[in-house]
């Protein structure tokens, strides 16, 4: 009847090609890769890696010429933005899957992996991030959080012989689809309220007199428990240390930074867009949500064996850290860009000391096949930079000047006394206490490599370092030193705001 | 049909009759959903659960968005209650009843279960109980085509791509070797 007309009125929407560029560079080596791996088979195996850096560096240049343009971009209307927020996060995704990939190279090549296929899965997980890093309404932030998110289960579980790793994969996806469902039950809660899945009309249609209160606040603590188990907060984490434990090591370092940025992306986006107007609801839930993830993490830190769980732990607490500006956001304009300035500076130095731990541990297993605490004893003695290395990453996650980590936390604490709110004033005060908890526990590793002797009967020669894992180890431990000694360079990148976009 | 069903609800007096059949779909929904998780037969849960989703379908007519109740029963119905049957079968899952089944997480379950009806219940009644929704005609479908190349294009580029991630990683996990 009606609907032919109405389907020859269709016009085919305005696309800024430059805009989408870095995920069309993605795509395409995305697709590269599969067509090789189908044309060339096994032969294949030994450009893979190669190709999915390559796409990876070259997915840069246009972000690089997008940030140079410097003009903030919109398409459908608002739904996908192109601007200084989302470019820097594009650049964390991008610069932090190249170093998983140096990470993956000997890793995945030695042991029993389906390695062709390695490359695809993480190449497209990297596409589901850049593309949650510009997503501006929730049907976009949905898809792109499967994208990254189902890749990332599968490679959980790539050491397909090994019951840890099987289990690893499992459980992550089932509490990550779980996740999903309450996060998706909460996007219906919101268009049902607001008839709308952009972020921009959201924000106007929970704001307090405009919609009906019991719905809105059920959203928005369903999105916001959606995020959070993805970034892993307490009591959220229970998936993450079996995962990082099982999955392979690279994977688990790949998580624990790309895959959390990614959810703290869409957490940034829709609490600075979408829920701005109702800081009633949303700054409680965060305010709770931040202080458990930092004692929780921390607390259960202290007791662990295993450096992988203990980073997971760590990853919890450092949740928390990130978490903190954002429950005090809502107080007034100024506070809010700050706070979104101090999580995104936490992000990428998180980003560069922690995939730099995972280096280390990864270069040391060679040697142990062990990420157990007691095998990092003595390792001064036989592999002296990577107890440096070690060191100076552990000393940057626990916010020791003038490594970076200390203007991440410094950057945190000072939203947060920004705000000159009791509540803002109490998480500042409880970053404080955990971050001498977790001193304790990265300091013991420290005295671990640097004090002790190593476990009887160990192999002490020096340990050799494969070529790609010492790049990484370059580029993070680089990285750290100069956002710490040179925060102001970081800073300028990072002051970004995401109210501006909100109108 | 559904033509019929919009001309008679522009007069406003077929609204007694959609509410009829919504009350008489929703409880056989709520039945459907209580017996499929209360039964000790898989195979049972997984028939119950096609009653479940056949139901929502039903809602969907009612709201005349013809469209999305056929996808209803396409995807749900047709292909996720059918790989539910097919896992069943291929795995050495017990076919009959499962006494074993009967865990004491039950009531823990149970109590879990009735709050978060009550919560959302409550919610949804508290906001929404006055809100009249008319439908005066159903929503042609070229509405939903048109929002997927037009506003969503994005989304759906990516969905395929999440499809052909999950189809290479779901055959290596899967396959032997």
């Amino acid at each position: 009847m009606g609907a032919e007309v109405l389907a020859l009125a269709f016009e085919r929407p305005p696309i800024d090609w430059h805009a989408v560029a870095p995920e069309l560079v993605l795509l395409g080596f995305g697709a590269l890769l599969t067509l090789i791996d189908i044309a060339a088979l096994e032969r294949g195996r030994a450009l893979m890696s190669a190709l999915a850096s390559i796409g990876l560096l070259a997915a840069m240049v246009p972000i690089l010429t997008l940030a140079l343009d410097g003009a903030d971009r919109a398409m459908f209307g608002g739904a996908y933005v192109i601007d200084d927020y989302a470019l820097i996060m594009k650049a964390i995704f991008v610069l932090a899957g190249y170093v998983v990939v140096l990470l993956s190279v000997n890793y995945v090549a030695e042991g029993d992996y389906w390695e062709n296929e390695y490359y695809q899965m993480l190449v497209s997980s990297i596409l589901g991030m850049v593309l949650m890093a510009s997503a501006r309404d929730l049907v976009t932030i949905f898809v792109a959080l499967e994208l990254l998110s189902i890749p990332a289960y599968l490679m959980a579980t790539w050491r397909k012989r090994d019951l840890a790793s099987n289990e690893a994969g499992l459980k992550y996806y089932l509490m990550g689809v779980f996740a999903s469902a309450v996060l998706l039950y909460g996007m219906s809660l919101l268009y049902g309220v607001t008839g709308s899945t952009m972020l921009s009309d959201i924000a106007g249609g929970v704001a307090a007199g405009a919609a009906p209160p019991a719905v809105v606040t059920l959203g928005v603590i369903f999105v916001v428990v959606g995020f959070g188990f993805k970034v892993s907060a307490f009591p959220f984490h229970t998936w993450a240390p079996d995962t990082y434990e099982g999955a392979p090591t690279p994977v688990t370092a790949f998580l624990s930074v790309a895959s959390k940025a990614a959810g703290f992306v869409a957490l940034l986006s829709l609490v600075f867009v979408g829920f701005w107007n109702r800081t009633d609801v949303y700054q409680p839930v965060l305010w709770v949500l931040a202080a458990a993830s930092m004692f929780g993490g921390n607390l259960m830190a202290l007791r662990q064996k295993n450096l992988v769980r203990l980073l997971a732990y760590s990853g919890v607490a450092q949740a928390g850290y990130m978490l903190a500006p954002l429950a005090v956001a809502g107080t007034s304009a100024a506070v809010a860009d700050r706070a979104l300035a101090a999580v995104v500076t936490y992000l990428a130095i998180y980003a560069a000391m922690n995939l730099g731990a995972f280096a280390v541990i990864i270069a040391v297993a060679r040697r142990t096949a062990s990420a157990h605490i007691d095998s990092f004893r003595g390792l001064f003695r036989y592999g002296p930079a990577l107890a440096v290395a070690m060191t100076v990453f552990l000393m940057a996650l626990a916010g020791i000047p003038p490594l970076g980590g200390w203007f991440a936390k410094f950057e945190i604490v000072l939203a947060l006394i920004s705000a000159s709110t009791v509540a803002g004033t109490a998480l500042g005060v409880i970053v404080a206490v955990n971050s001498v908890i977790a001193l304790y526990y990265y300091a013991r590793i420290a005295s671990y490599m640097w004090v002790e002797d190593p476990p009887e009967g160990a192999d002490t020669s020096p340990i050799s370092t494969p070529l790609a894992v010492t790049a990484a180890l370059v580029i993070t431990g680089g990285a750290t030193l100069v956002f710490g000694i040179l925060p102001q360079w970081v800073g300028r990148f990072t002051e970004v705001s995401l109210l501006a976009a909100a109108g | 049909m559904t033509g019929a069903l919009a001309a008679a609800a522009a007069d406003g007096d077929l609204l007694v009759a959609q509410n009829v059949f919504f009350v008489a779909i929703a409880a056989v929904m709520v039945f459907s959903a209580f017996r499929c998780v209360t039964t000790r037969n898989v195979v049972h849960a997984a028939l119950w659960l096609v009653l479940v989703l056949a139901g929502a379908a039903a809602q969907f007519i009612l709201l005349g968005s013809e469209f999305v109740a056929v996808t209803q029963v396409l995807v749900y119905v047709g292909a996720i209650v059918v790989l539910f049957l097919f896992g069943i079968m291929l795995t050495r899952a017990s076919m009959g009843d499962d006494e074993t089944a009967s865990g004491e997480k039950r009531v823990m379950a149970a109590v879990v279960a009735v709050l978060l009806g009550l919560v959302t219940g409550g919610a949804l009644i508290e906001s929404f109980s006055d809100t009249r929704l008319v439908i005066n005609e159903p929503q042609p479908t070229s509405l939903v085509s048109d929002a997927i190349f037009s506003q969503y294009i994005i989304a759906f580029e990516a969905v395929s791509v999440l499809l052909l991630a999950a189809l290479i990683g779901a055959i290596v996990v899967a396959r032997k070797d």
